[in-house]
């Protein structure tokens, strides 16, 4: 394989984008061996440093690619690297939107939203409900979500920042109480 | 083929008429990017543009997410490419998903060089799993929301809302056959239920 670090990003990173079935997640396991195992561009502990970051920061989990890539070449190779991860899925993305806004009048589209709705909200559920259960086994983040839950029902335009900021006041105050 | 812009006026259920712009779409776009802490953007961009703003139908905007979860990459970006092409064309696209990568790409850099050290203190561990807390109640919020009005459409919603939740979430089967297997299903019951209406 080259030597040059931006093309060997994009030599491991485009293939990934068409292959990260179902979201990012997907590909995690993947883009740890090539970085780490692979290619050097990281340490084991750095990797689990910046899953870490990738996690608690805003933005789609799939920014990992991005840190790696800075981490490997810079910030030029961190937009190499974002770009091979994110043109290639997002091309056949915006045919298959394409497609679908085309045929609005179709008689199948009504019945295939209605149709695909349950699917898509039980996958939301699922996803909250996936990181909840790898969230912490501590009480107290049961509590926040269940209380959340409750506000964002009753009160659905209400600023999430708000809530969410005050929750992780509560959670600070929540440990060092007790 | 009709421009994508006008569509904007006959969402129902009386949508803002006005045109949108690829400058509220980047913006929009932006802020989820940089302020959806805890994950599940999904439910953070339903919120905006369909509770908030009402420039998608709930239906719609359901339909085009069960897409976007089969095809490969991030669901979100794929959701935003919709999203910006429904409003504003191919600039709407390109517009949706720059501004949900790119300040979120800056700000990731920016926090790696000093975070990695940060999470290491006790407080700010916390305080990032009490955001992630809420923000899990917000999602699951949007989904009891979205889940209700499925059911008073069709009640085997329920049914088919439940398999998924059961497949994906607690038996932890992989997400793609199971979106396919249940997709299917749902398109073939709404079609079922459509002639027999």
């Amino acid at each position: 394989m080259s030597d040059n670090v931006y093309l060997r990003l994009i030599a491991v990173f485009a293939p990934l984008s068409l292959l990260s079935l179902g979201g990012g997640q997907s590909i995690v396991a993947d883009i740890h061996l090539q970085a780490v195992d692979v290619h050097h561009w990281v340490t084991q502990a750095e990797f689990v440093d910046l899953f870490a970051v990738s996690r608690a920061a805003p933005g789609p989990g799939a920014l990992l690619t991005t840190l790696v890539g800075w981490k490997a070449a810079g910030f030029l190779g961190a937009t190499i690297a974002s770009l091979a991860l994110f043109i290639p899925s997002s091309l056949l993305a915006y045919a298959v939107a394409l497609l679908w806004m085309r045929h609005r009048e179709h008689p199948w589209r009504q019945p295939a939203e209605h149709g695909l709705a349950p699917v898509a909200t039980g996958l939301i559920l699922a996803g909250a409900f996936a990181i909840l259960r790898a969230a912490s086994a501590s009480w107290s983040i049961w509590i926040i979500a269940a209380a959340a839950l409750f506000i964002f029902m009753k009160r659905p335009k209400l600023n999430p920042l708000l809530v969410l900021f005050a929750a992780g006041l509560l959670n600070v105050l929540f440990h060092f109480s007790s | 083929m009709s421009t994508p812009r006008e569509f904007a006026n006959t969402t129902p259920e009386g949508r803002p008429a006005g045109v949108v712009s690829c400058g509220q779409i980047a913006l929009l776009f932006a802020r989820v990017g940089l302020t959806s802490f805890g994950g599940g953007l999904s439910a953070w961009i339903y919120r905006e543009v369909v509770t908030d703003r009402g420039w998608l139908s709930e239906e719609e905007f359901l339909g085009a997410l069960a897409l976007c979860q089969i095809l490969p990459g991030p669901n979100v970006i794929n959701l935003s490419i919709y999203i910006g092409h429904r409003l504003r064309g191919a600039r709407g696209s390109v517009t949706a998903a720059g501004a949900l990568l790119v300040p979120p790409m800056i700000l990731i850099v920016t926090l790696a060089t000093v975070l990695h050290r940060a999470t290491e203190l006790v407080w700010v561990h916390h305080f990032l799993e009490g955001l992630a807390a809420a923000a899990i109640g917000m999602t699951m919020s949007v989904g009891i929301r979205t889940a209700r009005a499925s059911i008073s459409v069709h009640r085997w919603s329920l049914l088919l809302i439940a398999a998924v939740f059961l497949a994906v979430g607690v038996l932890r089967w992989p997400l793609v056959p199971v979106t396919l297997v249940t997709g299917a299903a749902g398109l073939w019951m709404a079609w079922r239920g459509r002639r027999e209406r």
